[in-house]
């Protein structure tokens, strides 16, 4: 296993430069900040777009649309060098004069799903006669849902796969309610019987709407809907979303509280970490090792009810800090026991050659397709990108995100194949650094404390992140004057990575391989859907 | 013994009143039989040991926030085991006894749910699991039926954010009970015995 250190990349200063001599350019944001907001007009977004995705440019993370006198459509850009390249995210922001926007995701091909998205909420499409998927609204009664904006006067498009390939090829639909005790889902497979030829998914069975429910309420009142968008990412969308809500206030939390919500976010990567190894050996029908990954997990879920209260550790992280501290010794006690479970697990697995033949060589991504599809987690990481939202950037400790890590610089560990074998070995070296970290992070201190969140009778708007155990989730939320949530967008790691789930199976895979990179992903569907 | 005392108690076991259930049938299935009505006795027996707790989940997920199902997978896990207890899941609703839902019930999942149910055969339960299916997070709107109980109909709710695992095989052993309660009589004919 290869820990490296990140990669030097565009910093923000040249991604900056490179919008110079665009017209109307506008930056905003206080320079020791981690994030720098652009202000671009719409005739100018096309070039602005190019620039910033060009060779050495920076990662498109987000991008998602707000309604007011004129819709305004927002790109936040990662920028992936660690400490050295400054703040870590850029955002665009236009002003929109039509219902029409570049074509974006011919650019960045990231930008498909969300241009999909924004149709559906907003009636906004891209300058583009390529049809837009339906993504969240039921075919159904999607008229009678409430949007965020307008309903487009077009439903989007019901698109599946190529139905047959050269009279070869069928489509096999599955889902959506599938095998005990996993989400519904529906895929569209085009197989010729063994061969995965294309492969499409559904998800708007799960919409709950979450986005539409935030607005109105207080970021207190919403982190109760937040952390149940993906309950299994409820530590880091929660963080992601009240680093935003404390951004726009501008304040931060005290740094043990900060400390505290990074116990419980590697706490809740050591969790989905061992979670997903029980998933890969029970898609490799490797029930001894299914049962032993299950007992560590097992273990794990009781640490965490015995650290923070709960076994998926719901309520820790608040807006403005948290109220809970860790009982310290119980999770010094309990952690060797519960980590070194998974360690015999993973130790045995590694020596089960019948098992890493099965991983090996099945659903990869290059890093290639990683970086045109803007994946982010141990799925990108497997492919050698060292995307890690933990990273410490330039501000540090005081700042309104109030990095706990910058204290305990995080190792990324990446690997080069790309493929499930390559995640699993990720996965395992992120458990290793995880219990470092919570040692790092004890030692440092940790606490309980909340900060007020007061705007000040202002508006304001702000981005948060986290790394959560399948990726960067990020949270962008917007208050007015009464510090009441006008526009909130979540966006778990879920969202981004199923767009690379299809070229994944696509890629030399048979139907038994699905299960498999379904594992290796670790996504949630709930995430996606939201 | 008539026929008629073949008959499922609502408690489960098989037989009259205060007759062994399924925990005691290994040893009453050694007893040597007497005449016909102890073989059917036996059988019956038997049938109760090896059946009376055999009881196949299927599971529905109408929303949830992955976290019931990460909860419901663990049910199989070594720490619970729910096979020990004679539960199994099942990949189709045809051979399911009871539905475990999960989730506040989605408005897009109408046809899945109401298709899901139709599906599995006669007597069935139909267990709620969870603060959504329970109606304790999403209140009822355009997205959602908010609970469970608007759509299927509900015999065993299952409370918690998510129900820990225990309280999932609680709600499961009461589930068999309400299933017991729809079971009609057996009908085990002894030797020479016509209806």
């Amino acid at each position: 296993m290869t820990a490296v250190e990140p990669r030097a990349a565009g910093t923000m200063q040249e991604l900056l430069r490179r919008l110079d001599d665009l017209n109307g350019i506008q930056v905003r944001g206080a320079p020791a900040g981690d994030t720098v907001t652009v202000s671009v007009p719409p005739g100018e977004l096309e070039a602005a777009v190019h620039r910033l995705a060009g060779p050495g440019g920076a990662r498109l993370a987000d991008m998602f649309a707000a309604d007011g006198d004129a819709a305004t459509l927002r790109l936040v850009w990662g920028i992936d060098g660690g400490a050295a390249a400054g703040p870590r995210y850029l955002i665009t922001e236009s002003v929109l004069d039509g219902q029409q926007y570049p074509a974006l995701s011919d650019i960045a091909p990231a930008a498909f799903v969300e241009e999909c998205e924004i149709y559906e909420q907003f009636a906004i499409r891209p300058a583009t006669a390529k049809p837009l998927n339906r993504l969240m609204l039921p075919p159904h009664g999607a008229a009678e849902l409430p949007r965020l904006g307008h309903q487009p006067a077009r439903p989007a498009e019901e698109v599946h796969a190529l139905r047959t390939v050269g009279g070869q090829a069928f489509e096999f639909p599955f889902g959506p309610v599938r095998q005990a005790g996993v989400e519904t889902l529906y895929y569209g497979i085009v197989t010729s019987g063994e061969e995965i030829v294309d492969l499409y998914l559904f998800t708007w069975h799960k919409h709950r709407g979450v986005e539409w429910r935030l607005r109105g309420r207080t970021p207190r009142e919403a982190a109760f809907f937040v952390e149940r968008a993906e309950g299994l990412s409820a530590v880091a969308l929660g963080w992601a979303f009240a680093a935003a809500a404390e951004a726009a206030a501008g304040t931060g939390p005290p740094p043990p509280a900060a400390r505290t919500r990074a116990v419980a976010l590697e706490l809740e990567r050591l969790y989905n970490h061992a979670a997903a190894i029980a998933g890969l050996c029970q898609a490799t029908g490797l029930t001894v090792g299914q049962s032993a990954a299950e007992i560590a997990l097992e273990r794990l879920l009781r640490l965490n009810a015995a650290v923070f209260g709960h076994r998926y550790l719901f309520g820790v992280v608040e807006p403005g800090g948290t109220r809970r501290e860790p009982d310290g010794e119980a999770l010094r006690r309990g952690l060797p026991g519960a980590y070194g479970e998974l360690c015999r697990a993973t130790d045995a697995l590694l020596r089960t050659n019948s098992f890493l033949d099965r991983l090996e060589a099945t659903g990869i991504l290059t890093a290639e397709q990683v970086r045109r599809l803007g994946l982010v987690g141990p799925v990108a990481r497997a492919a050698g990108l060292a995307v890690d939202a933990r990273q410490a950037s330039s501000s540090g400790d005081g700042q309104p995100q109030g990095n706990p890590y910058a204290g305990c610089p995080v190792r990324v560990a990446t690997g080069d194949g790309g493929d499930v074998l390559a995640r699993f070995r990720v996965m395992l070296a992120e458990a290793a650094e995880s219990v470092r970290l919570i040692g790092d992070l004890l030692d440092a201190g940790t606490g309980a404390g909340v900060a007020a969140l007061d705007t000040g009778g202002a508006v304001r708007s702000g981005l948060g992140w986290a790394e959560s155990p399948r990726g960067e989730a990020l949270a962008w939320v917007a208050l007015d004057g009464s510090g009441r949530i006008t526009r909130a967008r979540l966006r778990p790691a879920s969202a981004r990575n199923w767009r690379g789930f299809d070229d994944a199976c696509r890629s030399q895979n048979v139907f038994t391989d699905i299960p498999i990179i379904e594992a290796s992903f670790w996504l949630t569907v709930a995430g996606m859907a939201r | 013994m008539s026929r008629e005392d073949l008959t499922m108690t609502p408690n489960g076991n098989v037989g009259p009143a205060g007759g062994p259930g399924p925990a005691s049938s290994a040893e009453g299935g050694r007893t040597p039989a007497s005449g016909t009505g102890d073989v059917a006795r036996e059988l019956r027996q038997r049938i109760a040991g090896q059946f009376g707790r055999s009881l196949h989940i299927r599971t529905l997920d109408t929303g949830s926030c992955a976290v019931c199902e990460q909860e419901i997978r663990l049910l199989a896990a070594p720490h619970y085991d729910l096979h020990r207890l004679g539960f199994f899941f099942t990949p189709a609703p045809r051979h399911a006894d009871l539905l475990l839902v999960t989730g506040p019930m989605i408005r897009a999942m109408d046809v899945a749910a109401r298709k899901t149910y139709e599906a599995m055969p006669g007597p069935k339960v139909v267990v709620a699991t969870g603060a959504c299916a329970l109606g304790g997070i999403y209140p009822e709107d355009p997205f959602v039926h908010g609970d469970a109980g608007k759509v299927l109909p509900v015999d065993v709710w299952i409370p918690g954010c998510p129900p820990s695992p225990l309280a999932l095989l609680h709600g499961l052993l009461v589930a068999v009970g309400r299933l017991a309660e729809k079971t009609p009589g057996l009908t085990f004919l002894a030797d020479g015995e016509t209806r």
